[in-house]
């Protein structure tokens, strides 16, 4: 369990993360999902007591993590995972992470064959690939069989046989009961693997709900496209009963907030020739951008504006 | 999974896993064996040109003790073993490993402990050791007067140099967090300045260059310049107490690198 209660944290004029409020709960695997810069690393990192607070608090298992005389057994984590000394060997740096908790040399041993690291374990870090560094980080965060797993952005750059891996993995972690934080800003990420979606945007909290009724919530806003060789005349006609009409290229108009009946009305009222007519649900992706679209910090230039404004 | 209350160690306990963590980490990179050998080499090494240089002395009639080999090596060998005390400070805010240290002894007070301890104590022993090796190697080269009471105040000597620089180093690393940046400083506070500032003939040069832990450390262990046993020890010590005061409190206060 983690619960997070109004965090914030400035640096100077910029706001990372601003009156967080969310619990994470346990046997889910919680997905936490922003755009870059949304302020998910920076949470984490004040999860743990690494950075400090501007305001708020958060409770690890109840307690403030770094008060915490064994916090590997309470929680663990994998925040960056090239964060080793590179001249030290992985069974190493886990003999030393053992060695702050009285963890015997058995577990050590456990956790490199949990996670796949063999015979690697004994090399100097330094001439290890991503996926064994993100394989020694998730050892390293599983060793004092910790009731909370938290893992910054783990699929990162990993091929589809190591994000596999990692998908099983906390999925089998969640199953197990424990509380499994996991942070991501791509939503297909997602899919397949969080049970629950907290969802900030510029360091505020935009969504914290399950994943299908984020998906539910989201799929009400559905989407007209319509072809026309008078566009123009037809976006104004539907700007006129209230509907939000986006251009999008080719002839093609993306309307939103009527139904397919009132813009095919509509074109009958105006005597407008329609070539296509059809109804979209948005993806996945779709609907992520859509809820964090006014959070995102830096837009694509020339991104489509809206044809009037009503 | 099954939560199980287990009664959690008390602080004496937590702090002898952090130092016994802080040695692990200390023995299993090669940057502190190399040191190790750097050191080993100037400390004893010079010790054992002096003794053959004080061969030429013979003829004076005037022989340095042996204990002069060994003050002589750990002048200059003692930044061997400084930068190693450094890097076990420095090179985990240059490889990000503070992160996970600071995830596995959160509790930041106790961690300044372990790290104050550990590499300064270890750095202190080897500087003893070889010191005394380098004594013993001049008494028994060149048949310099060893006397056990000489080098028992002697080895104290470089033990106290030894303490007082690596507590700086760990203060100036802990504020610094830049290894190239910390070893100027203590390159400079320690060696360059005392050195350099009474060689440019003005007064005031002098009189700053005295107040520098270098001058404290120099007196200790060559008898230079004019100043009293007490003067040296309160350079040493306040100033491993600044560096310390304020490179912990920058690891209390600061977020983790
Ligand atoms: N140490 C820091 N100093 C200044 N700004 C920072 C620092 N760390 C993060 N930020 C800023 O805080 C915001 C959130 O960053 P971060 O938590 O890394 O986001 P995310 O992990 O969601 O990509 C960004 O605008 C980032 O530039
Ligand atoms: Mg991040």
């Amino acid at each position: 369990m983690i619960e997070v209660r109004g965090l914030t944290k400035r640096y100077g004029a910029v706001t990372a993360v601003d009156d967080l409020t969310f619990d994470v709960a346990p046997g889910k695997v919680t997905g936490f999902l922003g755009p870059n810069g949304a302020g998910k690393s920076t949470t984490m990192r004040m999860i743990l007591g690494l950075d400090r607070p501007t305001s708020g608090s958060a409770l690890v298992g109840g307690r403030p993590f770094p008060r915490l005389a064994e916090p590997l057994r309470a929680a663990g984590a994998l925040l960056d995972a090239g964060a080793v000394h590179p001249g030290r060997s992985g069974r190493d740096h886990l003999r030393v992470a053992a060695r702050t908790h009285g963890i015997p040399l058995r577990r050590v041993d456990e956790v490199i064959d949990q996670v796949g690291l063999g015979p690697a374990a004994r090399r100097r870090v330094k001439g290890y690939s991503l996926g064994m560094r993100q394989r020694l980080g998730i050892a390293t965060a599983l060793i004092g069989d910790p009731a909370v797993l938290l893992f910054d952005e783990p699929m990162n750059g990993l091929d589809l046989d190591g994000v596999r891996w990692i998908r099983r993995l906390v999925r089998g972690l969640a199953d197990e009961g424990r509380t499994v934080l996991l942070s991501s800003h791509l939503m297909s990420e997602m899919e397949q693997t969080a049970d629950h979606l907290v969802i900030i945007g510029r360091g505020r909290l935009i969504a914290d709900a399950s994943f299908q009724e984020v998906m539910r919530g989201q799929g009400s806003g559905r989407k007209v496209r319509v072809r026309t060789p008078s566009t123009d005349q037809l976006a104004g006609a539907l700007l006129r009963r209230g509907a939000v009409v986006h251009p999008s290229g080719d002839g093609e108009l993306l309307v939103e907030g009527v139904t397919a009946e009132v813009v095919g009305d509509v074109a009958l009222e105006e005597a407008v020739a329609v070539h296509r007519l059809a109804e979209e649900h948005s993806s996945l992706e779709q609907i992520y951008l859509d809820l964090t679209g006014d959070s995102v910090q830096y837009r694509v230039a020339g991104a489509p504006e809206l044809v009037a404004q009503r | 999974m099954t939560a199980v209350a287990v009664r959690e160690p008390g602080t004496p306990a937590v702090f002898g896993r952090a130092a016994a963590a802080e040695w692990l980490r200390l023995r299993t990179v090669r940057t502190t064996w190399w040191c190790l050998l750097a050191a080993a080499v100037t400390i004893v090494g010079i010790g054992v040109i002096m003794a053959y240089d004080a061969d030429d002395v013979y003829a004076t009639g005037e022989l340095p003790p042996a204990t002069a080999a060994g003050e002589f090596g750990v002048m200059l060998g003692q930044f061997a073993l400084l930068v190693l005390v450094l890097l076990a400070v420095t090179q985990e805010y240059a490889s990000g490993a503070i992160t996970p240290t600071l995830q596995w002894t959160p509790r930041r007070g106790l961690l300044l402990a372990a790290r104050l301890t550990v590499p300064v104590l270890a750095a202190t022993a080897a500087g003893v050791l070889l010191a005394l090796t380098a004594d013993i190697t001049a008494w028994l080269i060149a048949d310099l007067p060893f006397s056990p009471g000489d080098v028992a105040d002697s080895l104290g000597r470089v033990a106290a140099v030894l303490l007082a620089g690596g507590a700086l180093a760990v203060g100036v690393g802990l504020l610094l967090r830049s290894t190239a940046g910390a070893l100027a400083t203590v390159f400079l506070l320690q060696l360059v300045l005392p050195f350099l500032l009474p060689a440019f003939g003005v007064q005031w040069m002098a009189d700053l260059g005295e107040l520098l832990p270098g001058t404290g450390a120099i007196w200790m262990l060559l008898g230079e310049p004019d100043m009293t046993a007490g003067q040296a020890t309160a350079l040493l010590v306040g100033w491993a107490a600044l560096a310390v005061g304020l490179g912990g409190a920058s690891l209390l206060r600061r977020d983790a690198g």
